[in-house]
């Protein structure tokens, strides 16, 4: 007798979400890019349409960054001129998408003027035709006004601004209604806030086909396997019906992956642990991978190497196990 | 030792204290008591007096800075050294509140007559005796004699005590031989000898809770009720919940006792009164049934509570040994059997237990949630077959406690509001019709719902920019103001402030986690519930539609709600009756599965997702959701 598969139907699919957008669209941006729509959990093609696969923006600074010398090094030639920063990981490391970190607007450190920033941004999509992410720095006041400026000078841009939080979601939301932008709705590892975020941000009327989910998460061994679970559930609320956790997930894996020790430490402290340069490159390409299987659409990364492993990796994982 | 006199003003009452008393203490004495929660450490900030003159000595206290400016200082830590004149303003004084004896009329049908589903039978059966004189040839005892007529008379063993034994030969004699004889249903005790024809036979229903007691005093031979009494609770003063009365009575060295004499002296003032209205002699009470939570049953034998507090909250008995009055300290018969309800847990007591009979969730094949909603939240589901229960610590939020201007249910208290959505101004239903002093927990859930329908806070409680005076930044965050200074008794602001909106929040979170947490261990859905009963004074006052929309309560239709009233007093009034009931009350509370909720994160995990309005899974509100979503379109 013929074995009988059961198959899981969905009874919903996570959203897609568009960013950028063309001269067609309003935007400037050389295409768009689609991610989210999966039917499915991550790369079960056989029981559901797996839509786009999940894209990888490599992480840009308006600063030089305190970056270790092995992740400063291939951008070395670059690191000061943010524009050419952004061309080189789109020509040279295939980057989907650009993560432009506006760090330097810290009032704490560099203390970027508003101005500064947009100027910044400007610079970073005159450089590049991909889509553009763009996060403040943190300070809550400073972000208010530095988003909010980024908004209304990229507007139509279609752009990703970051970071919504449950304390502090109502000027970007508004900005990204008023610019026709998408937000990043960021929750500290917990379901329940990340859903009720997701609710307050569409209750003042972004749609839901604006908004992506940053669950916080932790690198390679440091909590990983928390993200990993909530991501889970996320996925499986989206797939059950969930509207309000339905949005596609976005994850700094870059920045949680070399905060690590393990990335850092150099050979000589901790001789058993082999060569730093590959032993960072992996620990960011793993906690990556992990993510994937998690659920993750867009993966905020840093080092060439590791974007070029993940991708490789994601090229394996889209390849079609529907039976 | 000095002794002083204290002028209470506006009352103009004068009292001699001496030197070093507290104004709280002085205040008892002038028959005005004070506010208190904390138990007169200087915590709580309810007794706020004002020295108007004279020499006091102010101990360190957490006064608002507010009040503090404006000459207030604790009557608990303020210590009299000399003559003094003392300002009690209105919002410190405990007045007389609702005491829930009588319900507004809402009792839903069919949990009316409950008593008519039992036989009337109570716990002590009366019985008259001829006794044949003796004589010199027929020379038996005073005792053997009616011993033995109740033993050729009606079969039964007896057995008398000294303290009947000491007055039989007067009875008898007096009595020309012919007595009534009251026995307990169930041993051989016999509790009262009197002479035959006028004995009269009235039972005592107890309703013992943390904040107010109830009496009720009934016929036993015709089961109708006599007269009702209602108090606050005198255990008050070391506290308001069950926590810190536990804390008091086993870290203070007298502790325990006065905890007990309080429960004794609120008990015995209630029912000396109730006797006295109605003409009946404590002698003609014969049994009484108690029904309270399980730390109000330790406190009033006597019994160590200590370890309900602690991991793993161990009572130090769920069903409690017959007593007599005089051993319980009740001023009736003090031979009257005096039964207490039996506990599930150390926080599912008695008091749900008698609840539970009688609204007859456990006879019923219907599906009944029964909740008594207090400083915690108890619940019982289930039916003829099954009965689950758990105790969620809802905090003391709802009867007006932990909240800024928080209060009873009393005459001033807003039980209910209104705010215009374009110009945001307040319109009060004030208990009583005056001048408002403060929200009661009806008038509380009815601000959070409207507050958050007119949009000054969002789902997580928050406020949000909305032009209105009302709506004012201090120190201490946000807040919004109710009641100008003007408009109130107490010539202060009303205000909500977003702490205790928050504060509100974890309650009702905490009572629907519970609902839920109970759901899912039995693995139902919130539709499957065909009746949910509440109980207790606080029910009396609920607006079923605000607490259904501010999550406190699942989304059901209102034809599925029942009010309950008092149900710990009428179960205990029962009890008091049928000895069926009774029994039917042990077994109860043998069969009752208790759900443990600080093990395991069941509850934690439902806790977290209810702490929004409604609820993160607005699913699960489908009713409320579409009335912010037609709010909106109308916006």
């Amino acid at each position: 007798m013929a074995v009988q598969i059961l198959r899981d139907r969905s009874r919903a699919a996570v959203q897609k979400i568009v960013l950028g957008a063309t001269r067609e669209q309003g935007g400037t941006r050389s295409h768009t890019i689609t991610v989210g729509g999966d039917a499915a959990l991550p790369f079960y093609h056989f029981e559901g349409e797996v839509a786009n696969r999940p894209v990888i923006a490599m992480e840009v600074q308006d600063i030089v960054p305190q970056w270790p010398d092995i992740l400063q090094e291939p951008f070395n030639d670059v690191i000061s001129e943010p524009g050419r920063w952004a061309q080189k990981c789109v020509a040279a490391y295939g980057a989907d998408l650009i993560y432009l970190k506006l760090d330097g607007a810290d009032p704490e450190g560099a203390n970027h003027s508003v101005d500064q920033c947009v100027t910044t941004v400007k610079e970073v999509l005159q450089a590049v035709g991909v889509p553009l992410i763009i996060a403040g720095c943190g300070d809550v006041e400073k972000d208010h006004d530095v988003l909010e400026a980024v908004a209304e000078a990229a507007s139509g841009e279609n752009l990703l601004l970051g970071n919504a939080e449950q304390d502090n979601y109502k000027s970007l939301t508004a900005a990204c209604m008023v610019h026709k932008h998408n937000i990043i709705a960021r929750s500290p590892l917990d379901i329940n806030i990340c859903k009720q975020l997701n609710i307050l941000i569409n209750e003042m009327n972004l749609g839901l086909d604006h908004i992506l989910i940053d669950p916080s998460i932790g690198g390679l061994g440091y909590g990983i396997e928390y993200a990993f679970s909530i991501m889970e559930r996320i996925r499986l609320g989206a797939l059950q019906g969930d509207k309000m956790l339905s949005m596609p997930v976005i994850c700094t894996v870059g920045y949680e992956a070399w905060r690590a020790k393990e990335a850092v430490a150099p050979v000589s402290e901790s001789p058993g642990w082999g060569k730093e340069v590959e032993r960072g490159i992996l620990w960011e390409a793993v906690t990556a991978t992990a993510l994937l299987q998690a659920g993750a659409h867009i993966l905020l990364m840093r080092h060439p190497q590791a974007v070029a492993k993940v991708r490789e990796n994601i090229d394996q994982l889209m390849v079609s196990n529907a039976y | 030792m000095n002794q002083f006199t204290v002028t209470f003003q506006p009352d103009n009452i004068q009292v001699q204290v001496t030197a070093g008393s507290s104004v709280m203490d002085a205040a008892q004495k002038a028959g005005l008591p004070l506010k208190s929660t904390c138990g007169g450490v200087g915590t709580c900030g309810r007794c706020a007096i004002k020295v108007l003159q004279g020499e006091v000595q102010v101990e360190g206290s957490h006064l608002p800075l507010r009040l503090k400016e404006q000459g207030y200082t604790l009557a608990c830590q303020t210590l009299i050294q000399g003559d003094a004149i003392i300002e009690i303003p209105a919002s410190s004084r405990l007045s007389k509140h609702q005491i829930l004896l009588q319900d507004k009329g809402r009792l839903a049908d069919g949990l009316t007559d409950s008593l008519a589903s039992y036989p009337l039978e109570p716990c002590c059966e009366t019985i008259t005796l001829s006794l044949s004189e003796p004589t010199l040839t027929e020379n038996a005892s005073d005792a053997s004699r009616l011993l033995a007529a109740l033993r050729k008379e009606q079969g039964r063993e007896g057995e008398l005590n000294l303290t009947l034994l000491r007055d039989l030969p007067a009875t008898l004699r007096q009595a020309g031989w012919q007595v009534d004889v009251t026995l307990a249903r169930e041993g051989r005790d016999i509790i009262r000898v009197t002479p035959a024809g006028s004995t009269r036979s009235f039972g005592l229903a107890i309703d013992l809770g943390t904040t107010t007691v109830a009496v009720s005093l009934l016929d036993l031979k015709t089961g109708r009720q006599i007269a009702r009494n209602g108090g606050y609770n005198r255990q008050a003063a070391y506290g308001d919940d069950v926590i810190s009365r536990i804390i008091h009575a086993t870290s203070d060295d007298n502790g325990q006792e006065e905890l007990r004499h309080a429960a004794l002296a609120t008990i015995n003032e209630l029912i000396v009164t109730m006797l006295a209205g109605a003409g009946i002699e404590a002698q003609e009470v014969i049994t009484a049934v108690v029904a309270g939570n399980t730390t109000m049953i330790h406190l009033l034998l006597g019994v160590n509570p200590k370890y309900i507090r602690l991991q793993p909250y161990i009572p130090a008995a769920a069903e409690w040994p017959p007593v007599t009055a005089i051993e319980a300290g009740l001023a009736i018969n003090p031979l009257a059997p005096v039964r207490l309800f039996p506990a599930v847990a150390s926080y599912v007591g008695g008091d749900i237990v008698a609840g539970a009979l009688f609204t007859g969730i456990a006879r019923k094949e219907e599906l009944a949630l029964f909740i008594d909603i207090g400083t915690n939240g108890e619940m019982v589901l289930g039916n003829n077959d099954w009965l689950i229960s758990c105790a969620c610590s809802a905090g003391p939020a709802f009867e007006g406690s932990g909240i800024t201007c928080g209060m009873r249910a009393m005459n001033g208290a807003i039980e209910g509001l209104t705010i215009d959505p374009e110009t945001y101004e307040v319109e009060l239903a004030v208990i009583g019709g005056g001048r408002p002093a403060g929200l009661c927990g009806s008038g509380l859930i009815d601000c959070l719902a409207k507050l958050k329908r007119a949009g000054i806070i969002d789902r997580t409680g928050s406020f949000q920019e909305v032009a209105t005076p009302r709506l004012r930044h201090t120190d201490e965050g946000a807040e919004f103001i109710l009641a100008w200074a003007a408009e109130s008794i107490t010539g202060r602001d009303i205000i909500i402030s977003e702490a205790d909106i928050k504060n509100l929040i974890r309650s009702k979170g905490a009572v629907f986690a519970g609902i839920q947490s109970l759901l899912k261990t039995v693995a139902l859905e919130i539709e499957a519930i065909d009746k949910i009963i509440i109980a207790g004074g606080f029910g009396n006052y609920l607006n079923i539609p605000n607490a259904v929309e501010i999550g406190l309560l699942p989304d059901l239709p209102a034809a599925k709600y029942a009010f309950a009233g008092n149900t710990s007093l009428k179960g205990a009034e029962l009890a008091l009756l049928s000895w069926t009931a009774w029994q039917e009350a042990l077994e109860l509370a043998r069969k009752m599965t208790y759900l443990e909720l600080s093990a395991g994160n069941l509850f934690m995990e439902e806790f977290v997702s209810a702490l929004f309005l409604p609820h993160t899974q607005l699913e699960l509100f489908p009713s409320v959701a579409n009335v912010t979503d037609m709010d909106r379109r109308e916006g």
